[in-house]
């Protein structure tokens, strides 16, 4: 099986990483935390460049995006804590879409030309994704909490159930959809909760693991991102500060630490890219791939969270302060960290099934 | 031939091979060195030793993907094991790619097929981590080299006929180019061989290795004089896209027991298990991408580093999963030979072939950039 990049995937990180370092260096991140209004001239730049069509797969032929060139650009994303909705749109909402059927075609196509989209699946009292909202005579209602990119959103797909089993449902954010915004920990990607009485706009089954895979597997990249920056920056204040007459890096007290860190990136990092992969082979289960995908997650979330603790501990007194960037990784990670199923939740999960413990 | 082709032809040759009740009976027979030798005969013969070396050394001149299938086939069937692992996967690549035609002419055949054992001649008493601080010296006289110094952990020295010794052979010289590798007779005169109690059952066991005033020909250098640190780099890094394997097939193991362990199902303490249980597989699904990552980025000639983490990752996951089995074992765990066996064994992989802190100072300093020390 194929588990590392193409030339052609390089070159799209490439390309990405290039852009991104130019228009969204990590100070926009700040900026966006005060000003709700910043993350809309990168937004504009990145759908006018087209990686919003990564939304969807591409019809066969040579071009088309499968999902490892949709973790290639969301891990470059992640690492430059991009304030914009790509990760909900483009990773959460549309990877539930994905495995839809050609009844969310239309919703997919407006995602990819630029639509803003939301996944709701956090039931509220739940540390693991799944059905929040009931599908009932037409109509869809129920409540969900933590929605990632909602205040910025036109579109929330979510899960629900109904007398025909599980479906995707979407709606527009309008009369019937209550967004309560909450003060996050990250306020350059804002988050709200939502509570939904309307009619949705379409409604699909799904098969609820195989809707779910995509988003976590998204969601790792994103935070794979996050880790290898966090990393970056830790490295070359390492490499730069000196005590005691030489570079902090020398002394094995950090120098261990950060290479703990850089086997728990390298970790999520194959396990990303191996799911990535998993879940564009037609022949993988969908427990299979939903398990690939939640222990991507959840390796992601651990590298993340602990290359950016590990991050304020070497700036010392600097990793603290507001001007610094390390907090922005640190947000970034324990935001990631806690949506889709926290690490622990994902690693009991799929432990239990692996036991043979209860479905 | 594509590789499952290739892959279905190895695991229909073993299944040949092994006994009947080979798995019914294999808590015995993983020390049955007489099988364990027979396997390794009858896999050189076949081809499947090395099988990216060609057909008369052991191997069919496959590619690297074929091959590290072929390797995963054979661990994840619990193919026995190597008697002698130094000999055909450290010494022989370091022999093909240093020796003579005469050496090679002599040595690579018994060692392949197991009929001459090989011990690793590095550590020193005062020379562990620190290998280029080795004191052993060599010095020329005519035609041979005459060596005084000791060696220490030398796996199975006692049962080996051979051993590439590395001395120093000029100590002028600063500490890593003055070493030399030679390959030393271990019945020549001068040789004490010492094997070493281990604290667990083992069958591959320590010695002490005394050299007064032994004579090596110097017809037996190999590689360059004073080129030994290469020689030695070399041997052990030909394995480096190779080593993971044999992790994750005792990790896969490892996990077996805790799965079919009956207290992980139920009991009130149940949810910490799995917590830990999930976790362990994300370390050796990780172990298995990132093997094939590196050997995907070395086979298109690109960069490999992520190879760097599967030596530290695979060593410290075998430890967590045999203590997660003995934890599941619960009192259990206090009269089982083989756990016991797993949980000594396991803590070796973090110390054998670079310790782990070792392994970090190589991350940090040559991936990451970090300043020495």
């Amino acid at each position: 099986m194929d588990v590392g990049l193409n030339s052609g995937q390089l070159a799209l990180r490439d390309s990405v990483r290039d852009v991104l370092r130019a228009e969204c260096p990590p100070g926009v991140a700040r900026q966006a935390m005060t000003d709700p209004e910043r993350w809309r001239t990168i937004w504009k730049t990145v759908v006018g460049l087209g990686w919003t069509e990564l939304a969807a797969p591409a019809n066969g032929g040579d071009g088309s995006f499968g999902r490892v060139d949709l973790a290639v650009v969301l891990e470059e994303c992640g690492a430059a804590i991009a304030p914009i909705p790509l990760l909900s749109s483009i990773g959460l909402a549309a990877g539930v879409l994905r495995v839809a059927g050609s009844a969310v075609d239309d919703l997919l196509s407006a995602i990819g030309g630029g639509a803003v989209a939301a996944l709701a699946a956090h039931p509220p009292g739940c540390r693991l994704p799944g059905v929040t909202m009931a599908l009932q005579g037409g109509r869809l209602h129920g409540r969900a909490v933590a929605v990632a990119g909602l205040p910025r959103a036109e579109l929330i797909v979510t899960l629900a159930s109904s007398a025909d089993g599980p479906v995707a449902a979407v709606v527009r954010v309008g009369d019937g959809v209550a967004a309560h915004a909450v003060e996050c920990t990250d306020p350059a990607q804002p988050v709200a909760d939502v509570e939904i009485d309307t009619e949705p706009v379409v409604v699909a089954p799904v098969d609820v693991e195989s809707a779910l895979a995509t988003p976590l597997l998204a969601a790792a990249a994103d935070l794979v991102g996050v880790a290898d920056a966090a990393l970056a920056s830790s490295v070359e204040h390492a490499k730069s500060r000196h005590q005691f007459g030489k570079p902090i890096g020398a002394f094995q007290g950090i120098k261990h630490a950060l290479a703990d860190n850089y086997v728990a990136l390298e970790r999520a990092r194959g396990l990303t890219y191996a799911a990535a992969a998993r879940l564009d082979d037609h022949a993988t289960t969908p427990a299979a791939g939903w398990t690939a995908a939640a222990l991507a997650k959840a390796a992601a979330a651990d590298a993340a969270v602990g290359c950016a603790r590990t991050g304020v501990q070497v700036h010392g007194a600097l990793g603290q302060t507001w001007e610094h960037d390390m907090h922005l990784y640190l947000r970034h990670a324990w935001q990631g960290a806690s949506t889709l199923g926290d690490s622990r939740a994902l690693y009991h999960a799929v432990g239990r099934r692996a036991a043979g413990g209860a479905r | 031939m594509t590789t499952s082709d290739v892959v279905a032809e190895y695991a229909a040759w073993l299944t040949d091979f092994l006994p009947d009740d080979y798995y019914d009976r294999y808590r015995e027979y993983r020390w049955d060195m007489d099988l364990r030798r027979d396997h390794q005969r009858a896999a050189f013969e076949a081809g499947w030793l090395q099988p990216t070396w060609p057909r008369e050394h052991g191997g069919r001149s496959l590619g690297l993907a074929d091959a590290m299938e072929i390797r995963l086939e054979g661990a994840t069937r619990s193919a026995p094991k190597m008697p002698n692992i130094a000999g055909p996967n450290v010494v022989a690549p370091g022999l093909r790619q240093f020796g003579t035609p005469e050496q090679i002419e002599r040595l690579l055949v018994p060692l392949l097929r197991g009929d001459e054992w090989w011990a690793l001649g590095m550590s020193e008493p005062e020379a562990g981590s620190d290998f280029a601080g080795l004191r052993t010296r060599a010095v020329r006289d005519g035609d041979v080299f005459r060596v005084k110094g000791r060696k220490i952990w030398t796996t199975q020295a006692h049962l080996s006929r051979w051993c590439t010794l590395y001395a120093r052979t000029d100590p002028d010289a600063p500490k890593h180019h003055g070493i030399s590798c030679l390959i030393l007779d271990l019945e020549s005169p001068g040789v004490t061989i010492e094997p070493i109690r281990m604290a667990s059952i083992s069958d591959e066991t320590f010695c002490e290795v005394i050299l007064d005033d032994v004579e090596v020909p110097v017809a037996n250098l190999l590689g360059p004089c004073n080129g030994g640190w290469q020689v030695a780099l070399s041997s052990l890094n030909h394995e480096r896209q190779m080593i993971w394997i044999m992790n994750w097939v005792e990790i896969q193991r490892g996990l077996d027991a805790v799965r079919g362990s009956e207290t992980a199902h139920d009991d009130d303490a149940s949810g910490e298990v799995f917590t830990e249980l999930g976790s362990l597989l994300a370390d050796a699904e990780a172990l298995r991408a990132t093997g094939y990552r590196s050997l995907y980025n070395e086979l298109a000639g690109r960069p490999s580093p992520e190879a760097d983490i599967l030596k530290l990752l695979g060593s410290l996951t075998l430890q967590r999963v045999w203590e997660l089995a003995a934890a599941t074992a619960g009192p259990r765990s206090i009269d089982d030979a083989d756990l016991l066996f797993e949980r000594q064994d396991a803590l070796a992989a973090t110390i054998y072939g670079g310790t782990s802190e070792i392994q970090r100072n190589i991350i940090a300093e040559r991936l990451l950039g970090l300043p020495k020390g």
